[in-house]
């Protein structure tokens, strides 16, 4: 009876795997049948020579340049804003508060970490009308609101993994700086950060995809289908995932749902890179410490 | 109370009555103790005895665990003057550097050989950098390690054996111009011989520290001690000097006791 229990039990796991695999090979082989043939110079320039694109000095009609730049912009400045808030947030949860202020803290984060993230959208919207109408007449949705929206929506991630990898370092360690004698911002600075890296890059790499992919915070933030490269942070851009989404709903001719699965792929790649990325740091940070951890 | 050693020693640290409990939890009860500089005073007893707990009185790292309690008087002679470490005010972060401690496992930072012991010395002491390498060539010497290193200061030090990162990690703190060493199971970690060497290199600063270790081993005892302290239910039990520490009788007793 438990050997058949147990022999279902595992058929049951592989069939999940071989289902899980075979949905993430039918996915990457569908985009790649319909996206690979179209990667090619013009996907991303159109008929604009490349190095002019590329300088900004001739507009780009037909390619997805314009996009990759724009998204590049988001992912970099709403880090800019988040990284640094949420770990100063999740460092604060972790070593200084402490009884209620500490539960009502939490509370916030989670409430936080549960708004969709077209609610977000709608909030900048609603801020920026806002501002409108009492003190900044001439505020209008740009790349530096949808930013600052996807900052809000990528924080909670941020803040919850600074401050589990914080809090699950060894009691030891985190008694070893202080009583050298540093102070409590020397040792968290010197001693506990570092030692917390992994988990820490963890979370910074997942909210760098998040605010990748994002696309109903800034459809009504300030992302629009032609704006060329983004002007500044105050004014319009486009961005890859509205671009697909774009395309998807309205593609015109067949080589424009074509340049949709390119797009697509494209997308896939920078994500699949960045994830990439974050590996190979995670995998050096494992080796510094856990060469560490066998003597213990 | 046993013996409390020659009348002629001058005493480092006086601990009275001291009551520490967690969250309403006692751990140690009414713990008397007397210690002193140059006699090298080993700390016995079950686990759950209270015997980290006290180490952590002594630097005051207890306050860094929720709803820690203290009650007592402890006494520490720093730079010549007694100070009630609970009542007399002085920054945390200068006692804890005149305190020094040894944890079980040793805790270096992701940084290199060199910097391990540049940094804490630039942080806390304030050393200009011009002094700092003569710092620390000296105290490698100082904890055995400079042969061992020398040709590698800027090597990371996690690949340092063992043994050898814990011989770090007292440099580290001798780099501190401490006065009293705290050592929690130094050698917990580690296989005889490299244990034997931490023990060689204790035995040959003793004299200028005073020093307080917590260990598992009643062997080690017998090496190191110059008195022996018996921890149970968070008390002194038994107190012994190094010359009736090597009588069999009180060995049986003290295993005993502990065992």
């Amino acid at each position: 009876m438990i050997k058949r229990i147990t022999f279902l039990a595992q058929a049951f796991s592989w069939l999940a795997l071989a289902a899980t695999l075979g949905i993430i090979l039918l996915f990457l082989g569908f985009l790649g049948v319909r996206g690979l043939d179209i990667l090619s110079l013009a996907l991303f320039f159109g008929n604009t020579p490349p190095w002019e694109a590329i300088t900004g000095r001739l507009p780009v009609w037909h390619g997805i340049w314009p996009a990759c730049v724009g998204t590049v912009a988001l992912v970099l400045l709403s880090s800019l804003l988040a990284v640094p808030l949420g770990l100063a947030s999740g460092i604060y949860l972790a070593h200084y508060a402490s009884g209620s202020w500490k539960r009502w803290f939490s509370l916030a984060v989670e409430l936080l970490a549960g708004i969709p993230s077209i609610l977000m959208g709608l909030f900048g919207f609603a801020l920026i009308l806002f501002l409108k109408r009492t003190i900044v007449p001439q505020a209008n949705t740009c790349l530096l609101l949808s930013a600052g929206c996807l900052a809000l929506l990528v924080l909670p991630y941020l803040i919850l993994m600074t401050q589990t990898a914080l809090e699950s370092l060894p009691d030891e360690l985190k008694l070893a700086g202080l009583s050298l004698g540093f102070t409590p911002w020397q040792n968290i600075f010197h001693v506990l950060l570092p030692a917390a890296g992994r988990g820490i890059l963890s979370g910074v790499i997942l909210a760098v995809g998040r605010a990748a992919e994002d696309t109903a915070v800034i459809l009504l933030t300030g992302v629009v289908a032609n704006a060329g490269l983004p002007s500044g942070i105050l004014g319009k851009y486009e961005a890859l995932p509205f671009h697909i989404f774009y395309l998807a709903a309205e593609a015109r001719s067949e080589a424009e749902l074509a340049q949709g699965f390119g797009a697509a792929l494209i997308l896939l790649m920078l994500t699949a890179a960045l994830f990439m990325g974050a590996y190979y740091l995670k995998s050096t940070f494992t080796k510094a410490w856990d060469h560490k951890d066998l003597l213990i | 109370m046993g013996p409390q050693g020659p009348v002629n020693l001058d005493p480092t640290v006086l601990v009275e009555s001291l009551h520490v409990g967690f969250a309403g939890r006692e751990v140690l009860h009414d713990l008397n103790a007397k210690f002193h500089r140059g006699r090298l005073a080993v700390i016995l007893g079950r686990s759950g005895s209270g015997k980290t707990t006290f180490l952590r009185t002594l630097n005051r790292l207890n306050e860094c665990f929720p709803q820690s309690e203290t009650r007592g008087s402890l006494r520490l002679k720093l730079q010549g003057e007694w100070r009630d470490i609970y009542r007399d005010a002085m920054p945390l972060t200068e006692l804890r550097r005149r305190v020094g401690m040894v944890f079980q496992t040793p805790h270096l930072l992701p940084v290199s050989i060199a910097d391990n012991l540049a940094l804490p010395v630039k942080l806390v002491l304030g050393l200009p950098r011009r002094d700092i390498p003569s710092r620390v060539a000296w105290v490698l010497k100082e904890a055995h390690l400079w042969e061992e290193v020398k040709d590698r200061l800027n090597a990371p030090a996690h690949t340092l054996s063992g043994g050898q990162q814990q011989r770090l990690c007292l440099a580290r703190l001798l780099a501190l111009e401490p006065e009293i060493l705290l050592l929690d199971e130094p050698a917990a970690s580690l296989d005889f011989r490299a244990s034997l060497k931490v023990e060689e290199l204790l035995l040959s600063i003793k004299d200028r520290y005073t020093i307080i270790a917590v260990s598992h081993s009643l062997s080690q005892a017998r090496r190191l001690a110059d008195e022996v302290l018996v921890f149970r239910d968070g008390a002194v039990v038994q107190q012994l000097s190094r010359e009736e520490l090597q009588a069999p009788d009180a060995l049986q007793a003290l295993l005993e006791e502990i065992f």
